[in-house]
Parts: C-alpha cells; structure tokens; sequence
C-alpha cells in the first residue's frame, strides 16, 4: 500500500488511519510486547516497537529450539528419539486433550536432541516435549 | 406449558434457549461449572445453579449434580442443548424418573438412533438408501479387518456411539487398516465410554444434507427442509447453508419424504436432523442427530420459525404451531463457526482471554455468541466462539454478506480460522456450489499456507502509533487490559 497518513485513536482499541486518501479502521488490543491487531480479517501479533522484527510470528520464531504441550494433556504415542532428523510438519508426538487427538507436528526441519514424558503420561500445560539441537 | 426450564448447557446455545423461554414467558435456569461463573449464559438466565469444577465430566456431563440442580431449583423441565447431556439416553431417564419434562425425544427413541447400528436398521426398514455398511460381531482388529473386506476400500471405520468425527477413520489402504483401526477405538472409547466399531463404504465426493425433522405427541411429524453442511474439516462442520446448491426439487422432495419416514419409523418426537449423504447419483442415510443442532439456525433464516420455541411447546405436549404446507424456504442462508482455533498451527485449539471481541451489527448478519468481550476462552470446553449467519435473497449475495460480516468482526486475545474461514468464503469451488467433504481435507494446505502473512503498512502504523503514544498507546493497553482483568485497575 501506497502513503499512509496518521493515526487517530476514536475508541478504546480502535484507530483509524489514512491510506491512499481512503479511511482504514484497525482494532488494537493487548501491551506493546505481544500486541494484537485486527484489520479487514487479518489478525497481526507480536511486537511492533521499533528495533523488533514485528510480525505475526516474531513471538514464535524466537522459542523455536523446543515444542511444548498446548494445554494439560495426555501423551498418546511418541514418534522420535532423540538424534532423530525431522521434517517441518512431520508429526512427532501425539497428545490426547478434550478427547481430541492433538498431533504435535515440526515446526521446520531439524533435529530432534531431547524427548520428554513417556506414553500414557499426563503433561501439564507448557511442559516441555520435545527440543531441537541449536 | 413449560414454567420453569432448566438449560442444561453452556455457551451460545444455553443463551438462544434463554432467549427463546423470555419470549415465551418462560423462567430460565442456568448451570455452570466453576470456570463458568460469570459467564454470559449464567448472567441471562433468571436463576442459576453451580454444579461443579471445571472439567465437564464433573459438571456438565454429570447427571446427578444436574438432576440435582433441576430439583434445587424447582424447574419442570430440562433442555439439554447439543453436546454434553443432549444425546445420552441414560440422562432423557433420569429426567423422565424424576419428573421432568425432557426438550428432546423419549430415552426409547434416542437411545435406538443414537445407536448407528440400529438406526441404519431402522432407516432401512423404513425406505431409506443406505451406505453399504457392516458390523462386525468380533470387534478385534481382525474382526473389524474381515469387515473392511467385505465392504471393500476406501471405507470408512466408525464408532457405534460416535459423532462428529471422533472414533472415525478413513483408510484406502490395507497396510493402514490396523493403526486406524486402533486409533478410532482408542477415540471412540475415550469419547463415548464405547469402543465399538462398524464399517461403511466411503462414498467419493460425496456431499453432506442433512434435513430437520420435527415431531409432536400428537401424530405430527414435519421437516424444515435441508442444509447442507458439506464444507468440513476431518469431519467438523465449518460452513452451513441452506437451501443446497446440490439438491433438484425432486431430490429434495425425496429426501424431506425419507426423512418424515425414518422419523415416524422411529417413533421420533421433538427436533431431530436426518443426515444423509448425497452422491453417486443419489442419496444414503448416514444417521439421525437427536437432538437440536449447532447450525439450526440456518433453517430458522430461511423458514422464518423458532425451532427453539417450538421445541419447547411440544415438550409441553402441545401441537406443533405448524402443519407442513406453512413451511416454505425463502432466500439464502449460510452459516460460519468462529473457532479459537490457530490453522497455522493445525488448528490446535486456543485458549486465553478475548481482549477485544466486537460484534458487527449488520442487517441480515445473526449472531449467536456465549461470550462478550473479556470473557475468557477456556481449555475445558468447545472452542465455538461465535456462528455468524448471513441472509440474503440468493447464495452469492448470503456469502457475500458473510465475508462482510468477518472481515468486520475483531477478535483479538486468542488466534480465530476467521481469515481461513474467509479463504474458504473465496474459493471458486466452494462458490460454485460443486465441493464435497473432503473438499477442506484436500484443499487445506493451500487455505491454510496464506501468502498474507506481512504486515501491511498502515497496520503498522496503528501499531507504533497505539505503542509509543504514552497518552493513548498505554491508556488503551489499561483499558484493553482492564476489561477482562476483574482484579484490574
């Protein structure tokens, strides 16, 4: 997009701005560390001070070295072991949470340098599964 | 008539039953469990009674502490809602022992369609096509493998007791059939408390229409004509809509026929869905859902009826308030379920606070939410957030409306398939009205994978903007972060 003119906070959590001479809503929401943004349909999340690679996945791209559990849930089948080399969107583990099967799946390519929790175990939520080697 | 009718649910179809006792003059009780205690559906209801922690099987799902609070609170009457309860025979008895009327079938009827074994019988019997299918009487893994054999691949493996895809697996191949096997037993077990396992022939490119029933004491059994839900994700309805892009008038007349039929068969009262599958040249009874549906009101745009008041007249042993002639379909009507889901992450189910949530409120546009800015989106329950129902006079205009309708509804605080249900909305092949369900399955990848992910300009913008202003930027953080932090300044 082409020129993009002030900012106008009109409500709490809501701000226009000027693009192109047209007039564009935006809803804003959550600290400047992990902010939320809402326009047209699209959701942006991260940190957008400047200095930070702001975007929608800035949050996630850093913690990258390790998966975690979603929320508190039940092992049901480990799929690798440590030294593993893994694919992006293989599946690794797979959680059982709300009677729904949760596959823990790559995030990217790498390899695989911990697996934690056994079959059948009870994780808690953000109890680490797995981790990749640097 | 209903005096007092307890809800035995939560969320948005606890607050559209809520909704439909005040126009009736009805008193309203709401349950909730303990994560649930400010919750909209509590704060609607007249009275309301606690029944439990959190996790649902000890609250939601537990039907003495419902029972229970039905007595506690002198109500006359139980809906159930969809989910939870709302199927389990063993509760419609509870509720018939201790004298209460139950907004749904007798325990006999439901508890014979909720078996899919039995129900295939009855359907059958009663002159509906149905799907090639065989129940295996040894349910070992060779039982069921013999079984998958004789009805030949690709077939589907399912729960006896099943729903919405849980305990469901599609296998092609032979070398699949033992882990599938396995893991639709281990679902269904875990699911239904039943491990048992039948087998159908999977019908290829086949769509899902479904048609509403609705019977009274009285000899009365109408249908509200068909939606059709085949846009689905691994078997989860994600887009409803009615009247079918893929039905003739004479299909539909066929179809609205089987399925008064099966009802009567069945000995069917109150509100009921007959799903069917409709390809290979024709039709097949997949089951009966016994019970109100998620997407009903899709048909209540198009029909312009109240199934949730007319529900609870005939629960009250009246007669239905229409006969058949009365009901006609008029324009276009199509449904979107708003899930705290992240696509991005295999739709992993999301849980947090709703920062900022703002309903647009657009003519034609319905709404049907459980929850209100603040509110928090736990782990215990469903990840609805909202159904947005857009009418209009045709199909292109009610998805037009529709992508309008999301594309002006923020959500903020959890990750939401909004902008994978707008994809969806803009796919050729959905707007041509030709997908099947397996469209979403096969084209996931590419509605997932959006090429959007930079920030636009002005987005960022608004981003520095509401950042660094110490005057706005942080007073907006306050008040964002104020409204759903009770204990907040």
């Amino acid at each position: 997009m082409g020129s993009v003119g002030p900012v106008t906070r009109v409500g709490n959590g809501v701000f226009t701005v000027e693009v192109d001479g047209r007039t564009e809503t935006v809803f804003v929401a959550g600290p400047a560390h992990d902010r939320w943004l809402f326009w047209n349909g699209r959701v942006f999340r991260g940190d957008f001070r400047e200095n930070r690679s702001g975007g929608r996945y800035a949050h996630r791209a850093a913690g990258l070295r390790a998966l975690t559990a979603p929320m508190p849930a039940t092992i049901v089948k480990i799929h690798v072991k440590p030294g593993d080399a893994v694919a992006k969107g293989q599946t690794l583990m797979l959680l059982e949470a709300m009677k729904m099967e949760l596959p823990i799946r790559a995030p990217g390519d790498g390899l695989v340098s911990a697996v934690h929790g056994r079959e059948g175990q009870l994780v808690a939520a953000d109890a680490l599964l797995v981790e990749f080697a640097a | 008539m209903i005096r007092r009718l307890l809800i035995a649910n939560r969320g948005e179809i606890a607050l559209r039953i809520v909704r439909a006792c005040r126009e009736l003059g009805v008193e309203s009780v709401g349950v909730h469990s303990d994560a649930d205690a400010f919750s909209p559906h509590v704060l609607a209801a007249d009275r309301a009674v606690a029944i439990g922690p959190a996790p649902a099987a000890e609250s939601y799902l537990s039907i003495p502490r419902v029972i229970a609070a039905a007595r506690e609170s002198g109500a006359d009457a139980i809906h159930p809602g969809y989910g939870f309860l709302s199927e389990n025979p063993s509760f419609a008895a509870a509720c018939a022992d201790a004298g209460l009327a139950f907004v749904g079938p007798p325990a006999s009827a439901m508890a014979r369609m909720g078996s899919k074994i039995e129900a295939r019988a009855i359907a059958a019997a009663a002159g509906a096509p149905i799907v090639p299918g065989d129940t295996p009487a040894d349910q070992s893994n060779a039982g069921v493998r013999a079984a998958i054999d004789r009805v030949g691949f690709p077939a589907l493996i399912k729960a006896s007791a099943g729903g919405g895809g849980r305990g469901m697996r599609t296998v092609r191949d032979p070398s699949d059939v033992d882990s599938a096997i396995d893991a639709a037993r281990r679902e269904a077990a875990a699911a239904f408390g039943d491990g048992t396992l039948y087998v159908e022939r999977l019908i290829e490119g086949a769509r899902h229409v479904e048609i509403q029933v609705l019977a009274d004491n009285h000899g009365n059994v109408v249908h509200l004509f068909e939606r059709d839900c085949s846009v689905q994700r691994r078997h989860q309805k994600v887009i409803e809509e009615s009247p079918s892009p893929a039905l003739t008038a004479n299909l539909r007349a066929r179809m609205t026929d089987a399925a008064v039929a099966v009802a009567r068969a069945a000995g069917y009262r109150n509100a009921g869905t007959i799903e069917f599958l409709v390809g290979d040249g024709g039709y097949f009874f997949l089951e009966m859902n016994t019970r109100l549906q998620v997407e009903h009101p899709v048909t209540e745009q198009v029909t312009g009826l109240d199934l949730v008041r007319a529900q609870l007249l005939v629960a009250s042993g009246e007669a239905l308030p229409w006969r058949q002639d009365e009901i006609a379909q008029r324009g276009h009507a199509i449904e979107a379920r708003v899930y705290a889901e992240d696509p991005d992450q295999g739709f992993l189910p999301q849980a947090g606070p709703l920062l900022l949530y703002r309903e647009p409120n657009i003519p034609g546009v319905r709404i049907d939410a459980g929850v209100v800015e603040g509110s928090m989106v736990s782990v215990y329950y469903d990840p609805l957030i909202a159904k947005v129902i857009a009418t209009a006079e045709t199909r292109v205009l009610a998805i037009a409306r529709l992508a309008a309708a999301l594309r002006a509804f923020p959500i903020l605080g959890v990750q939401t398939n909004v902008p994978y249900l707008l994809r969806i909305l803009a796919h050729d092949a959905f707007a041509s009205g030709t997908i099947d369900t397996g469209f979403l399955d096969r084209e996931g990848a590419t509605l997932v994978n959006a090429d959007d992910d930079e920030v636009p300009a002005h987005v960022r913008a608004v981003a520095a903007a509401a950042g660094d202003d110490t005057r706005h930027g942080r007073a907006a953080d306050r008040e964002t972060q104020g409204r759903w932090d009770p204990w907040g300044p």
